[in-house]
């Protein structure tokens, strides 16, 4: 089936079967390879994990996905169009989203407004904007939060207000760089939870990159393995745990 | 207590950081034109070209995070283009005989004359900004001082249409007190609805966090244009109107004392809040202004000249070390009443 990607994602009934690409990609970075012909094909309400150990190259991979990296060698497609010549804001606006994991909110803002900027720069009125932020907002249980400024949040807060603003406008794909990090067992169950409504919630597919095993155990259904760059490993979590070759990445490094 | 419940109350609740600033600089006017003191009236005048030209910086600058050393640039864009239109009929060609003919035979009323110079710095800006707004941090900001050298160096040089290193006399001094007032609120309104808009918002949340922004969908180089189009729009009709105040232009007026000055104030008021740019240009230009009387001697007692710049200097320096967001601490003006209950809780229901 093949998709008109520039149609963005908020025409209604945006189409199920698009998918988010990485061909052959490849990151070089002077002589350091960071990501060495990774394939994965990402569907719209599947959350896939991305893990492997520190250095691996996951964050890079996400950058090449979201245009903050352009890859020395292979592409990245949404549906039928290459997305990794385009800058970050346009592919934002064709649906793909990210977090950071340091959060980066507009800490001189208010929280919803932080939601608000990515509403009205996807095409939303100021006043819309501010509705669907509430909305957000209230889904991520911080409605009550809307009017502090962002910068004095604690950092779980911090992370939520993130992913409530890399889903403004339904998104057709997230991409969540390490959102449980540092976090309690108990606010873990919260983020797993949140992470397991999006593609409910908002038909989207999820890439979570996450270090605590638990929270991928836990809610994702394909995961994929990097270590120094290059795919070792891909399947169920069960697979993927019972894997020699991952036990060894992971013993070997730590 | 009054709570804003009705529409008209929630608009006036919306707006009152501008009623506020409006009202108050409506009341100095009145009364320093009530005084009928001509020397306090040019120091009001002075004044208020100035607030035009410090909130078209904080248009930018405020919002953008990116410090301007250029916008004097466009103030000496404007003034020129509007000389052109209205100096002198009959000395013109004197001045500047390099003018096209329709020029040197046509005039224009000076408040078209004003806005087409603003239209010519905002073309100039786009031109400009195209380059330097690619660039970010301190990068940026040099770039805008490269770009304010490169003007007012041609236009020292351009002497066919400038007058060069003399001065262009007998512009029509129509720049009164209220003339003065009307451009100050009609640019510090533009300014207070551009950063209420989206627009605003987006260029805010670059400041902010440029990554971010890019993440959230923000062209962050649009964005830093179009501020600095507008922003340069506003800048040249201040020089227009800093034409028709002084009725004389010299390029060596606009350089660095009057980039140094205006960032200063600023600075001084709140480099992020709109109240602060109006703040810092009536702090400043009082300060100014009685360090000047001073210097010129009251009752035998004399200050060395030169006193205002260190004055200000000083105090920008006090500014910075003790309260670097300003006398209003980056904030606006505020809504003195009881919060607004009901719209609150509508706003809660309704998500």
């Amino acid at each position: 089936m093949t998709v008109d990607a520039s149609q963005g994602t908020n025409a209604p009934g945006a189409d199920n079967g698009m998918v988010l690409e990485a061909r052959d990609v490849t990151v070089r970075f002077e002589g350091l390879t960071a990501v060495d012909s990774v394939n994965e094909t990402l569907h719209r309400r599947e959350i896939l994990g991305l893990i492997g150990p520190n250095g691996a190259g996951k964050t890079t991979l996400v950058n090449a996905m979201t245009g903050f990296q352009r890859p020395t060698a292979g592409h990245v497609r949404l549906g039928s169009r290459v997305i990794s010549s385009l800058t970050p804001h346009w592919i934002r606006r064709h649906g793909v989203a990210r977090t950071f994991q340091a959060g980066r909110l507009f800490r001189d803002m208010p929280v919803s407004e932080n939601i608000e900027v990515a509403a009205v720069s996807l095409g939303m009125s100021r006043k819309k904007a501010h509705a669907h932020a509430m909305e957000l907002l209230e889904w991520i249980g911080l409605a009550d939060r809307a009017a502090l400024p962002a910068g004095i949040l604690p950092y779980t807060d911090e992370r939520r207000v993130g992913i409530a603003r890399a889903l403004a406008q339904k998104p057709q794909f997230v991409l969540l760089d390490e959102p449980a990090a540092g976090m309690s067992d108990l606010e873990c169950d919260d983020i797993m939870h949140v992470v397991r409504e999006i593609p409910k919630q908002f038909g989207c597919g999820v890439l979570l990159i996450e270090h605590n095993m638990r929270v991928i155990m836990g809610v994702c259904e394909r995961i994929h393995v990097l270590d120094s760059g290059k795919t070792i490993s891909r399947g169920t979590p069960a697979e993927v745990q019972k894997d020699p070759v991952v036990i060894k990445a992971y013993l070997g490094h730590e | 207590m009054i709570e804003a419940n009705t529409p008209l109350l929630r608009k006036v609740r919306y707006f009152w950081p501008l009623i506020v600033l409006c009202l108050g600089l409506l009341i100095i006017v009145a009364i320093v034109d009530s005084t009928g003191d001509i020397i306090l009236a040019q120091t009001l005048v002075e004044g208020l070209v100035r607030i035009v030209i410090v909130v078209a910086i904080y248009m930018f600058v405020g919002n953008s995070g990116i410090i301007s050393f250029g916008h004097i640039g466009f103030v000496l864009i404007g003034a020129y283009a509007t000389a052109w239109q209205t100096c002198c009929p009959y000395t013109r060609e004197m001045f500047m005989p390099g003018l096209p003919t329709y020029l040197l035979n046509n005039s224009h009323h000076f408040v078209l004359a004003i806005f087409l110079g603003g239209v010519l710095a905002a073309v100039v800006a786009l031109i400009a900004g195209f380059a330097i707004m690619r660039l970010t941090g301190i990068a940026a900001s040099i770039g805008t001082f490269a770009f304010m050298m490169v003007f007012y160096s041609a236009y020292l040089r351009w002497s066919t249409w400038t007058s060069g290193a003399s001065s262009v006399i007998g512009l029509p001094t129509t720049t009164t007190p209220w003339v003065g007032y009307a451009y100050a609120v009609v640019t510090i309104t533009a300014a207070f609805l551009f950063t209420r808009s989206k627009w605003g918002l987006a260029l805010r949340s670059s400041r902010d966090d440029e990554v971010a922004a890019k993440a959230s969908g923000v062209n962050v180089f649009g964005q830093r244009l179009l501020a600095f189009v507008i922003s340069a729009f506003f800048c040249g009709m201040a020089g227009g109107l800093f034409g028709h105040f002084l009725g004389m232009l010299t390029v060596d007026s606009f350089y660095l004392g009057m980039t140094f000055i205006t960032l200063s104030m600023l600075v001084v008021g709140g480099m992020q809040s709109l109240a602060g740019a109006v703040i810092g240009v009536v702090v400043i230009s009082v300060v100014i202004d009685v360090l000047r009387r001073l210097e010129t001697g009251i009752g035998g007692f004399s200050i060395p000249s030169s006193s205002a710049e260190v004055g200000v200097g000083l105090i920008l320096l006090l500014i910075l070390i003790l309260r670097s967001s300003g006398i209003t601490g980056n904030a606006e003006i505020y809504w003195p009443f009881k919060r607004d209950v009901s719209s609150e809780g509508a706003l809660r229901r309704q998500s």
